[in-house]
Parts: C-alpha cells; structure tokens; sequence
C-alpha cells in the first residue's frame, strides 16, 4: 500500500528499557517518545551509555522493552514473536553495525547476498543487486575475499551494502564512523548522504558532528531520557 | 590474584565446558576401567572354565573378539583423552594471550592453565575410576555373568589412573606449550582460536545453499579441532562395527553351525540312562556336566534290531542315523614332513580321554563345519572335534590316533559341541568290530516334513514301548535352544562393551558443538540481527554435527567391516536379517548421537539476540 511522505515509520511511546545486574535493576532508557516520518534522517546524540545503541536495538526488533510501545511500519513489534520480528529485520530493516559484523565465514559478495537469499529473492536478482551494491560503495574488486582480509573501512562498506541489500524501507546506522579514520570515515559519510539524497528513513546514533549535520533533526538522549529535539 | 584461586574460578565460571570435559574424562576413564575389570572377571572367566563350555574353536573366535575389542576400547579411551584435553586447553589459547598481553609472566599464565589442566584430570580420572568399579559391580552381579566371574582386580584403578593421568597431561600440554610459544598479539588474534584460518580456499561450495556454506566453512575454519573430532569419533566407529557386526555375524554363524552340528528337529532314541548321558555330553558346551563313570557299552543300552526294523517299517519316518557311543582313550601318533630335504616331526604321542562316536558317513545327519572330509566306511580314518585338535594334535590333518590297538588316519575336524569338541567321529563299522559290538546305543530320527511331528513322536513311543520299555524319544531342540542361548549370551557381551565409549563419545561431541558455538557465536547473532531465525542457527549447527558425525560414520564403518572381515571366522553366515538389525543399530547410534549433540544447539538458539552478543 503506498504511503503518504508524512507517514509515520517509527513511534516509540514510553518506552522503558532496563537490564538486570547481579541484584541492581539499571534502567537504560525511561520512558522514551520518538516520532519519526518517512524520509527522516534522523541523528541520536549522547554520551557513550546513554542508551544509543539500545534504542536502534529496540526499533530494530533485535531487542525487547520492558515496556512501552515501539510501532514500525505499522507493525507494533512488543508483540510480535522471534520468526517475525527476523522477517521483519530482513525485509524492511537495514542495521549498520559500529563494529561491522560480517559473518567471517562468507566472502563479501555472498555477505551482501545472504538477506536476500532469506527473502528468497532470485538468484539472477541477487546478482544482479550484489554487483550494483559493490560498486556504489566502490568494492566490486573484493567480492570474492573473505572479511579477514579487508580493512576496517572496507569492511564497513561491505556492512553498508549488505544493509541495503533488500532496500529496507529504515535505515539504521549505529555509530558508523565509530571505528574508522578520516579517509573511510568520509567514505562512509558520503554514502550517508546519498540514502539521504535518496528519500530513505534512516536513523543514526552518532557522535560526528559532520552526520549530524546531514541530519533533518537531532534527538539527543542523557542517562536514557530523550531530552532534547533539535532541528 | 592469588595463584590458586584463578584457575578454580575459571573453572567455575566456564561451568558448561569444565562440566562437560568433566563428564566426558569420567565416562572415559570409567569405560576402560569396567573394561578391563569386566575381561578379567568374565571375559576370561569364561576362558579359564573352556574346558567346560564351549569348543576351542568356538571360544577362539570369541577371545579373538574379546581381545580386538578390548585394544579397541583402550584406544578409543586414549583418543578420547588426548581430544578433551586438546580442547579443553586449545581454547585457552586467546585468553592466555590476553592475560599475557595484560602484563601476566609467561610462567604465571602457564602455572594457572596447567593446574586447570591438573585439577580437571584430578577429578575426572577419580570419577572415572569410582564410576568404573561401581559398574563392574552392578553388570558383574547380574545373573547371565554369575557362573563365570572371579574377584576384581582392584590394581587395575592405579593403573587406568596413571595411564590417563599422563596421557591427558601429555595431550593438554601441547597446546598450551603453543600458546606459551606465542606473542600475545598472536595469541589474541581469532587465527589462534581453534586452528582458525581464513584463506580464500571454499569456492566449490559458493553455490551451496548458505547454511551449508556457513557450516561447511566454519568446520573447515577449524580444521584442526574438526579434524581430531574426525578421527576420534571414526574410532569409535570403528569400535562400534567390529563389536556390532562382529557379534552379530559371529553369533548368527557359531549359532548356525551349532544347529547344523545338532541338527533341527532331530530326535534322539536311545535308552533312558543313555539318552540323558548323551543330552548332558551335548549341554556341556553350556555349562552342564555329564556323568563320569557311565558304561556307554552296557548292553542293555544296546539298540537291537527289532528297533530298527520297526523304524524301517514306520509311516513318516524321512532318516534315521545309528551311532555307537562310548568314552576311551585315545594316543597321538607322531607324523614326519618333508620341507627342502628335512624331515620335520609333527606331534608328539599325547593322550587324551575322547568320547568316540561311530558314525555312518552317509546317513550322517550332522552337517560340520569341518576342514578335510567325512571317513569313508569300513577304512580306518576319522575326523576329530576342534577341542581334541587343539589339545591332543599338533597338525591334525598331517597326523593319525591310536585306539584300542588299531591306527586312524585323522581326515576331518569339526565343530560339534558335544562334549565340548572333545571327540573322535570313527565308521561305525569299524567301532563295532573294534568292539566286538553289532548294535549302536543311539538313534537319530527326522520325520518327514509332512507328517504331523507329535503324533508320530506317540507312534514312535508305542513303537518302543512294545520292545523295550526303557528305550525313550529325547528332543535334541530343547538342548539346541540351550546351547545356542548360552551362544548368543556370550556375544552379547561384546556388543554391550562400546556402549561406555558411545555415551563418552557423544558427551565429546556436545562439548564440540558447545566450542562451534562458542566460537560463532557472535556471527550467529549478527545472523539473527540481520533477520535468520532461530531455526536457521539451529540448522547451521545441526549440519555442522552432522558432516562430522556422518563423515566420521563412512571413515568408521568402512574400516570397521574390513577389520570385521579380517578378524571373523572363515565362511560367515551373513543372513539378511543379520544386515538389517546391523544397519540398524548402527543407525539408531548414529541418529541417537545427532539428536543429542543438538542440545546445546536448541537451547543455544532460543537466546535472545543481545544475549549471544553479550
């Protein structure tokens, strides 16, 4: 069904998040109101534990809430059981990992493949969509090595291009330039920009002042409290 | 951090893997230890009462088994050793570069991994032997092994103790010597953890569905651990085919041969006194005893012809065999031959009390297993039990015997289980003139398959009654089922032996599975995070036990069956149904050792994705 620009693509409301440590209940995020429409690029400041990554992990669907509601895509995922939040993750969800996460035993191309073979895409298709990917982050030469032999940087491009590889409708980015140098990490920026340029929804925690930047909005958050949103 | 305290709370803080090597040195240790105990109380206990059961050759080919099987169990316990320990200290390698890199001296690291090493070995080893002796002692006292057991040999703890003591000691050093080798940089490296290598070498498997890409890789990744994981469950493999098949094929042959020997359905006519001494010479191969002092010549046991006429004469009646049985004594005769122009001796002049049977070669019922030929009537020649071979001939078929006065040249030797093997099958013709005797003491009779067996067993009865009142029909099936009981009895024993190396073997392959997880654990989850669902984890596991279980299964099973051959006897009955229940127990381990490994793998794949990550 098309949607309208407008349309909301993620809604936290209340959203409580909070760990058990030994006998210390640490709550990591308290009660959290998030709106974003699609389109948005969106940039999620704070201090390292302020609760970044758990929120993308929370919209995402890889993590759970204590409590509190989380609607993506219309799907309210606090309901939603394992199988269908991993189709939901492999469809209309693309993670960016700060640490980049490809599965050391696949080789790039078969690392970018691998969301579509699960989304049971055609092999033509999936070829044809690797190749187009590895040459928009500009690693077309490397398709054929395993992740030990890139570098930090190409390795997050192949995470790049693998987060994209169905076309998710959200786009999530957790510290993406976190890991690199300068070289890479305007690399990455620059892919930043063209999902922007693109109209994608795209979410990213981040401390470089130059993605929040590109960003429409900025929600910063401090000891799991949002408490800002800036233009 | 004190020096002692490290180790045991490593210990305790890895509760999954140090229990797991814990369970798998016990079982181990305990296997080879009931082994060795159970072989010494039963398995050569039931050698050391041969004499009283069982023929030579039958007992041959199970000490042959019992033996190979043994060695294979030893083996099997010291593969399984060396592999836990390998593991177990392989894995440490990343943390003892850590701590190295930490600043910890390089003897420090060392001192904390090896007393690990040393307290896990400690106690596995005392478990085992405990776990061991309890074992023995609740198989040995079940009612089966009662008649053959002797007291335990409690030296056997020490040295299964030490000698796995050291072994693990050995296996576990080596790799921490490696880790102890390398520069921390090296050592924290993913390359050190398991044999890890990531060469671009995979590319017949691109086409491959991606679970199978994924496992495939990862075994190969860690080839070293995969490898040893191979070898060692292909041992047990093979430990698993030569006792199951070979008990198997073992027991369906000494057990056709014994009923070829006795004959199905065959009756016994004799009188009363003589039929139950000859069904006591015939259950001595299971155990019974027979009456020393019995005049087998008596000659009121003599069959007269009436007897026979009437048998002759009688409706139903297919064969009928007369056989003149007695005890005497018999005398090797020494023998000469010939190799590149020197005279050998063969023999010495031994001797031996044998039942002697007189037989008729063609009317004969019995169909031996035997080397050489049935003697022809009327000529001096005879063919002798494998027991009487073995303990009065040096070369049988080379050499003759002397009985009452007269020379017979040896043409055969059969297993027949009457009186254990220890026997001489002569022409009935020349027993008699020997003996000055014209009537056998014994008859057996086969009726027609046709012919209603228990009305004519009632026509037969009246048949005797009418001559002689003492003369009675013995069924010879009943001691049949005896003796082939007692058989089959014996080689069970052999295929219950792997079943400690089994459960060990399994317990190893779960702590494999439990170290894959481990290691992949951080892309499993980056899999579920990017959208596979549980089931996909638990695939990739599920494939990984599976290409070690069932490349260890062809490795194990086809070596197996070649030592089975190489080891059984000559001419095994090989039945069809024999295959079936063979493959089927195989299966049904091979299908019971995948489900188990899966364990970790379920509970594994049902964490939540931070959870693996964490």
């Amino acid at each position: 069904m098309p949607m309208k620009m407008t349309e909301l693509i993620v809604t936290t409301n209340s959203l409580n998040k909070g760990y058990r440590l030994g006998d210390a209940e640490v709550e990591v995020l308290k009660n959290v109101k998030l709106e974003v429409t699609r389109g948005e690029f969106v940039a999620i400041c704070g201090p390292s534990g302020s609760g970044k990554t758990t929120l993308l992990n929370l919209i995402s669907g890889i993590d759970r809430p204590t409590s509190g509601k989380i609607i993506v895509l219309s799907e309210d995922l606090t309901i939603q059981d394992e199988d269908f939040l991993a189709d939901f993750r492999c469809n209309h969800v693309g993670f960016v990992f700060q640490s980049y996460n490809l599965v050391s035993t696949l080789t790039v191309a078969e690392n970018v493949a691998f969301p579509m073979e699960w989304s049971r895409k055609a092999e033509e298709e999936i070829e044809m969509r690797v190749a187009e990917l590895l040459e928009t982050v500009g690693l077309q030469h490397r398709e054929n090595h395993f992740p030990g032999q890139l570098s930090g940087g190409e390795q997050q491009r192949v995470a790049f291009a693998r987060a994209l590889a169905n076309d998710p409708e959200l786009v999530l980015a957790d510290e993406p330039t976190g890991n690199l140098d300068t070289k890479n990490g305007q690399k990455i920026k620059q892919m930043m920009r063209m999902l922007k340029a693109n109209g994608k929804t795209v979410i990213v925690a981040t401390h470089d002042p130059e993605l929040m930047q590109l960003a429409d909005w900025i929600a910063c958050l401090d000891d799991g409290r949002l408490v800002t949103q800036s233009e | 951090m004190s020096k002692a305290a490290f180790p045991i709370n490593d210990l305790l803080r890895r509760r999954l893997q140090t229990g797991l090597t814990l369970i798998s040195l016990t079982v181990c240790v305990a296997s080879t230890l009931f082994l060795l105990l159970f072989s010494e109380q039963v398995g050569f206990g039931i050698a050391s009462v041969a004499e009283n059961t069982l023929t030579i050759g039958y007992w041959n080919i199970f000490s042959n088994f019992l033996l190979f099987v043994g060695i294979l169990v030893f083996a099997v316990g010291a593969v399984i050793i060396s592999f836990i320990t390998f593991l177990m200290m392989v894995q440490r390698t990343r943390d003892f570069g850590l701590i190295k890199a930490a600043g910890c001296p390089n003897s420090l690291v060392l001192g904390y991994f090896l007393t690990e090493l040393l307290i896990v070995l400690f106690l596995g080893c005392v478990f085992g032997v405990a776990l061991g002796f309890l074992t023995d002692y609740a198989v040995i006292n079940m009612s089966v092994f009662q008649a053959f057991q002797k007291t335990a040999n409690f030296w056997y703890a020490p040295l299964v103790f030490v000698a796995f003591f050291v072994f693990g000691l050995i296996f576990g050093l080596k790799p921490l010597e490696n880790a102890a080798r390398l520069p921390a940089i090296t050592a924290i490296s993913p390359i050190q953890y398991l044999g890890l290598s990531t060469e671009s070498r995979f590319k017949t498997l691109s086409k491959s569905q991606l679970t199978l890409k994924i496992a495939s890789r990862s075994l190969f990744r860690r080839q070293s651990a995969t490898v040893r994981m191979v070898v060692f469950l292909s041992t047990v493999f093979i430990l698993l085919t030569v006792s199951i098949t070979g008990s198997i094929i073992a027991s369906d042959t000494t057990t056709s041969r014994i009923e070829k020997a006795v004959g199905r359905n065959t009756l016994l006519v004799a009188h009363k006194d003589m039929g139950n001494q000859y069904i006591s010479l015939l259950s001595k191969f299971s155990g019974a005893t027979a009456k020393t002092d019995f005049n087998y010549l008596d000659q009121n046991f003599a069959l007269s012809d009436d007897v026979l006429q009437g048998l002759n004469d009688m409706r139903g009646v297919a064969n009928f065999e007369k056989r003149l049985v007695y005890e005497g004594r018999i005398q090797e005769v020494m023998n000469f031959t010939f190799s590149d122009s020197a005279t050998i001796p063969v023999g010495a002049y031994r001797e031996a009390n044998s039942l002697i049977v007189g037989i008729e070669s063609e009317t004969i019922f019995s169909e031996w297993f035997m080397e050489g030929r049935l003697p022809e009537n009327s000529s001096f020649e005879a063919v002798i039990g494998d027991s009487i071979a073995a303990i009065t001939f040096e070369l049988p078929l080379l050499q003759s015997f002397r009985m009452q006065n007269a020379t017979l040249n040896i043409v055969g030797v059969c297993l027949d289980p009457i009186n254990n093997g220890i026997v001489v099958f002569v022409p009935l013709e020349i027993l008699k003139n020997l003996n000055n005797i014209s009537n056998p003491n014994i008859l057996f009779i086969q009726f027609d398959s046709s012919a209603d067996q228990s009305s004519s067993i009632l026509e037969l009865q009246k048949l005797l009654a009418e001559v002689n009142s003492d003369l009675m029909v013995f069924e010879l099936n009943e001691t049949l089922e005896k003796n082939v009981g007692f058989l089959e009895a014996t080689w069970s024993v052999i295929m219950f032996l792997p079943l400690f190396s089994l459960v060990a073997a399994t317990l190893c392959l779960i702590g494999y599975l439990v170290l894959a997880i481990d290691e992949q654990r951080h892309e499993f989850a980056v899999l579920r995070a990017m959208g596979a669902k549980p089931k996909t984890v638990l695939a990739i596991l599920a494939v990984q036990s599976l290409i070690v279980l069932f490349s260890s299964f062809v490795v194990g099973i086809s070596i197996g069956v070649m030592i089975t051959l190489m080891i059984l006897m000559a001419q095994p009955v090989v039945t069809s149904f024999a295959i079936i229940s063979i493959a089927g127990w195989l299966f049904a381990a091979l299908v019971g050792m995948f489900c188990l490994s899966l364990w970790p793998a379920v509970s594994f794949a049902k964490k939540p994705i931070l959870k693996i990550m964490s």
